[in-house]
């Protein structure tokens, strides 16, 4: 299904330069030196001394690049320990919930069994309802479950999501039923045909759909907000959003900057990590959507 | 022994039942109860620790009259619509640029235009608030340089809106670029060489053929803008904080506000099924519309 939709129209042999192409390359570069031109300038000001100029286009590259303002933030916040839990919260929660929903989306591509029609409806409802609709009850919970200032709090409620199953089981469809069956002529269960046929197939679309939960777990804002209370449990992200005012004092932009590159630089390592599986995993979903 | 026979048949699947029991689990404790107990809450004044007082629909007329309440909505939904327009079209130009076969470097500008995707929305809102800042702000400097007057961007209340909207359209617009753009590309292109043939121009192809073929996947895109865009939050609270006065300040971080700073856990609870109730009649006239469209979108789902 993946290759076959690849663009068919031949490339052809030389570059021609035709005016409308070059038009189309230049909006292109234009674009995306917008959109890396805010992390370049993060970077920048975070190698900044604090007393050099942060304005004008011109001081782009620091004069003196110093790392001591890295040195500052890590003073200021327990920047470790925040950057351990986030990562401990945001892979977590991406290996269980690819997991997760590989398997229902599995279950929903690949059986027939009874109520699967209004099941499926409700998922794709629950998609409609936004989850602040419960948000102080949430709260109660954890708090009654004694999850605040745990990571469970962070990984439970989104263990397993609506968009993960539903796109799990566009992908998960196209696999081979009669592959399953004769699995099951060779006596293998139904999980192992998950575990030992399915997911080696599927790894592309656990791979870019990992790429999407960890994103999306990494910069959780809210749930860690209320539910982390003091500063060794906070996320990352909990802990760089206070730094313009920390200690009721208002920090310097580069010390600022330096928790800033801290909080971006892992998420894009795992992105160019994983990107290669994006496009073709992604293409699939959208293709049956 | 027809419901014998379905019980026979639910047994039988009861491994398959098993797969898909943690998402309904997990939705029952963390999704429907607290979504209940939201609503009793509703009916009462609490600050979560004394008593509760049953308020009938007290808080529902607070929230009618409550003007800070509908400033928050007149910002969230300046903030939808020009979320939906900037980044949806945005998004379609350029899914529509990479798509050109003859494109070099397509995978190149790829990567680099998803970028903006893969950051944290924390930390790009501290970049962007440094370079909307008033005194030290890249902005200001080239608004300097061009002898233009400086604005106090993050500072008043006829601009605030602006950096935030600004942050979010950048942040979101590749992620819906890579959905069209994956969308194009299961275009069938007989389509596009047919309508050459019948001697069809650009402008017709494209209202024609891309437009209605991508055309659920436009409706998907705008459902889920529409729902993320009335829960913005991160962006107001770390740029603003809803502020200056509430000119920039959203449904839910008012919602936090009142649940989780002023403790009244029953008002907050209805700002956020006034929420709820916007969002589903959002979602029901667009499906309603998507029906009366009728066969024209089923067909371009191929």
């Amino acid at each position: 299904m993946t290759s076959t939709l690849a663009p068919t129209q031949e490339r052809r042999p030389g570059p021609r330069l035709q005016p409308g192409r070059l038009l189309i390359y230049a909006v292109l570069i234009a674009w995306c030196a917008l959109s890396i031109f805010p992390l370049l300038w993060m970077v920048g000001t975070s190698l900044k001394p604090i007393t050099e100029p942060i304005g004008g286009l011109n001081s782009m590259i620091p004069n003196a690049p110093t790392l001591s303002n890295y040195v500052k933030v890590s003073t200021l916040l327990p920047l470790a320990r925040n950057t351990l839990n986030s990562v401990i919260v945001a892979t977590t929660s991406t290996l269980i919930t690819v997991f997760l929903c590989a398997l229902a989306g599995f279950a929903f591509a690949k059986y027939e069994f009874p109520g699967k029609t209004w099941l499926f409806f409700l998922l794709i409802g629950t998609m409609l309802i936004p989850p602040e609709a419960g948000l102080v009850p949430t709260f109660l919970i954890m708090r009654k479950l004694g999850w605040i200032n745990t990571y469970w709090s962070l990984i439970i409620p989104r263990a397993a999501t609506a968009i993960g199953i539903f796109y799990m089981r566009q992908y998960i469809t196209s696999f081979p039923t009669e592959v399953m069956e004769q699995a099951r002529l060779d006596g293998c269960g139904e999980f192992r045909i998950f575990w030992n046929l399915v997911l080696p197939v599927v790894t592309p679309a656990l791979a870019a759909w990992a790429t999407l939960a960890f994103i999306a777990r990494w910069n959780d804002f809210m749930y860690p907000l209320l539910f982390m209370t003091t500063k060794t449990m906070y996320t990352l992200m909990v802990s760089i959003s206070k730094l313009p005012v920390s200690e009721s004092l208002s920090t310097p932009w580069p010390v600022i900057m330096a928790g800033s590159v801290i909080a971006v630089f892992p998420l894009i390592m795992i992105y160019l990590v994983l990107q290669r599986f994006q496009v073709t995993g992604l293409q699939v979903g959208a293709v049956k959507g | 022994m027809a419901r014998n026979g379905l019980l026979h048949r639910i047994w039988n699947n009861r491994i398959v039942y098993l797969f898909i029991s943690p998402f309904y689990i997990l939705f029952l404790i963390f999704g429907l109860f607290p979504i209940l107990w939201s609503f009793y809450l509703t009916f009462h004044e609490w600050n979560g620790l004394s008593p509760m007082t049953p308020v009938g629909l007290g808080n529902y007329a607070a929230l009618l009259r409550d003007t800070t309440f509908h400033e928050a909505l007149a910002n969230t939904t300046i903030y939808w619509i020009v979320d939906i327009v900037f980044t949806l079209s945005l998004a379609l130009i350029l899914a529509s640029l990479l798509h050109n076969a003859w494109l070099r470097g397509g995978k190149a500008f790829k990567i680099t235009l998803f970028l903006p995707y893969v950051t944290a929305t924390v930390a790009v809102g501290l970049v962007f608030n440094m370079i909307f800042d008033f005194n030290s702000g890249l902005i200001n400097s080239i608004l300097k340089d061009l002898s233009l007057t400086p604005q106090p961007w993050l500072n008043s209340t006829g601009l605030s809106k602006i950096p935030v909207m600004v942050l979010n359209v950048w942040r979101v617009t590749p992620w819906y670029m890579l959905i069209i753009f994956s969308g194009l590309q299961a275009i069938n292109p007989e389509f596009y060489e047919a309508a050459t043939v019948d001697g069809a121009n650009a402008f017709h192809k494209l209202f024609y053929i891309t437009i209605p073929s991508l055309a659920p996947i436009l409706f998907f895109c705008f459902l889920t803008e529409t729902i993320d865009s009335f829960r913005i939050f991160t962006e107001p609270f770390v740029m603003t904080s809803g502020g200056p006065g509430s000119s920039s300040l959203s449904i839910v971080l008012y919602l936090y506000r009142s649940g989780f700073q002023i403790f009244k856990m029953g008002y907050a609870s209805t700002i956020a099924y006034a929420l709820t109730f916007i969002l589903l009649i959002i979602a029901a006239a667009q499906i309603f519309f998507l029906r009366k469209q009728g066969s024209g979108l089923a067909e371009g789902s191929q």
